[in-house]
């Protein structure tokens, strides 16, 4: 028995690995069928869509090369729409990556602090943003907004404004409610990345006089390097795809003060019905996300406290 | 005495800290403290001050959004969506991510990488080509449609997370349960599926919340009053509420989104955390 085993294992084997082929495409297909049509074959339409001038529900489409890409350089909307979004990455990602540091380094060594914080920084970002953009344009409404009605008791009246009625004024409210709901997000990200700093270096740098900001800037920042990293991409999709905030606030107003390059999509594609333009549009927005995350993982891929012969 | 004037710095530093953490707590929460308040305060009473108690809660505005404006409807729709997006996403997802984990064959990188440059694709690339394909296939403006739109765009989450999870189950696990005369698919669904349930679980509840609070998608692929999401409900009174001023409502509608969110995370606000910072830092 022991000897005949051997012998037949070959064809058994072979039915053994059909079996097992035929198992592993049975359970890939669904979810492989799936994900190619809705969003890989979308993916590849997306980059055929772009090359033609297409208007209307007709199927009547014309190849233009790019045509559409070289009417976007110089569609002035588009490029003060691509100035907001940059508006939006560096002076709110400004301001969030500062209090996301400060904040995830005064809570690090506090773990009471920490944990009951934790609970509440991330509501912002698991309520829809649906929510959050109609809350908000409820804070800066001029006529019983809270923003206002807190300015005119504290005696400041003269400053309760028209905020998002504005177009001096809209962009930087709107730019408040997005660091308001990203922050949640870089506090946990850094925080998570204070936590694989091992105890020790923390320790010795404690026991060698580093305290507060010296600890800061002398440990904390040095090691925190890659999350800061992913964190800054982060800032840069954020920044880049945001639609629903503005969409809902302001509609890209008044006077596209506030448009940003998904609500031009959007209208484009959703209101005038401009298909080419509209995903020539989405193929550029996606080719600036990937340009500046790829700059920004270039420009950071050294820490530059190290190895620097101070 | 030197000793003791740095412990008072000290002190005092850490109250700095403290009072300065709080204020950044506050900031996140009065916003949502002032929805939820002005969510039972009549027209009147919101324009009289907009930071006063109501005098009395006014239940009336829940009442009003929940059968006049729609928002049932809205509700019973996001309810459907996101239940039936459940249950053809956790097996489809657990299915593929088990394969990954355990099945090594040909092209499973190359494969398993596609699934996951999913999550850097804006939503946005694809959202025309999707807008028509739906169109083509008869699928616009129906739950039906977006649900399975929903399945595919949850799918690399999803199967990265529980890749994961099946990856830590111990090898020998399998080998016994096929010893015993399970087929590949046996071993699955009666052994090593009911072992990642820890895993079904946070993927599930993290799913439910995206899918829950999703607009642009929705915005774009469903038309019709009937089958509106709540996320299209509330930026849909709001709207209408320009017109007839029933603010009180439309905060009580905002209440309604944002209420069972907020009760899931904090049920299990210790495990989204871990699972949103696995998924960020994935790369």
């Amino acid at each position: 028995m022991a000897h005949a085993v051997p012998r037949r294992r070959s064809e058994a084997g072979r039915a053994r690995g059909v079996q097992r082929g035929a198992f592993v495409a049975a359970f890939l297909l669904p979810a492989t069928a799936l994900y190619v049509l809705f969003v890989m074959w979308p993916v590849a339409q997306a980059f055929i869509f772009s090359l033609y001038r297409w208007r209307g529900v007709s199927m009547e489409r014309t190849f233009t090369g790019l045509g559409n890409f070289a009417q976007l350089v110089a569609d002035p909307v588009f490029l003060r729409a691509l100035s907001h979004n940059l508006a939006l990455l560096f002076f709110g990602g400004a301001v969030i990556l500062c209090v996301a540091i400060a904040v995830s380094h005064a809570i690090h060594t506090e773990g009471r602090a920490a944990r009951a914080l934790r609970a509440v920084y991330l509501f912002p970002q698991v309520i829809s943003m649906v929510v959050v953009a109609v809350l908000w344009s409820f804070v800066y409404n001029p006529s019983f907004g809270v923003l206002n009605g807190t300015l005119r008791a504290a005696g400041l009246g003269h400053w309760a404004l028209d905020w998002l009625g504005s177009s001096r004024t809209a962009l930087p409210a709107v730019g408040v409610v997005f660091v308001w709901h990203a922050l949640g997000f870089h506090i946990m990200l850094l925080s998570a990345g204070l936590r694989t700093i091992p105890v020790e270096v923390t320790e010795a740098a404690v026991l060698d006089g580093a305290a507060g900001l010296q600890r800061l800037r002398s440990v904390t920042l040095p090691m925190l390097w890659p999350v800061l990293r992913v964190s800054m991409v982060y800032l840069v999709i954020g920044s880049l795809n945001t639609f629903a905030l503005v969409y809902l606030m302001t509609v890209g107003g008044p006077d596209r003060s506030t448009e940003v390059m998904l609500t031009y999509l959007y209208e484009h594609g959703f209101k005038h019905s401009e298909f080419g333009y509209a995903t020539a549009l989405a193929v550029a927005n996606f080719g600036i996300v990937m340009l500046l995350s790829g700059a920004v993982m270039a420009a950071m891929r050294r820490d530059p406290t190290e190895g620097s012969p101070a | 005495m030197r000793l003791r004037w740095h412990g008072v710095a000290r002190r005092a530093g850490a109250a700095v800290v403290t009072v300065l953490l709080s204020v950044f707590a506050l900031t996140v929460i009065l916003p949502l403290v002032w929805m939820v308040l002005t969510s039972f305060k009549s027209s009147h009473e919101i324009f009289a001050s907009p930071w006063g108690l109501p005098p009395a809660p006014r239940w009336d505005n829940y009442v009003q959004a929940w059968r006049e404006a729609g928002i049932a409807q809205c509700f019973g729709n996001s309810v459907i969506v996101t239940l039936a997006t459940l249950a053809a996403l956790l097996p489809i997802g657990a299915m593929a991510a088990y394969v990954f984990a355990r099945y090594p064959f040909r092209g499973a990188r190359w494969l398993f990488g596609a699934f996951l440059g999913g999550m850097t694709f804006p939503l946005f690339l694809t959202i025309v080509p999707l807008f028509l394909l739906l169109a083509d296939l008869g699928l616009s403006d129906s739950l039906g449609g977006l649900t399975l739109v929903y399945v595919a765009y949850s799918l690399p989450f999803t199967v990265f997370v529980l890749t994961g999870f099946f990856r830590t189950l111990p090898a020998d696990l399998l080998e016994a349960a096929m010893m015993d005369g399970c087929g590949h698919a046996a071993a699955f669904w009666r052994v090593m599926l009911p072992l990642v349930k820890p895993g079904l679980v946070v993927v599930g509840i993290f799913n439910a919340i995206g899918l829950w609070n999703e607009y642009p998608l929705a915005l774009v692929l469903l038309s019709s009053d009937e089958v509106r999401t709540l996320p299209l409900g509330v930026a849909n009174l709001m709207m209408v509420e320009h017109y007839q001023s029933d603010w009180g409502a439309l905060f009580a509608g905002l209440v309604i989104v944002m209420a069972p969110v907020l009760g899931l995370y904090w049920a299990f606000r210790d495990r989204i955390h871990d699972t949103m910072v696995a998924g960020a830092l994935k790369g």
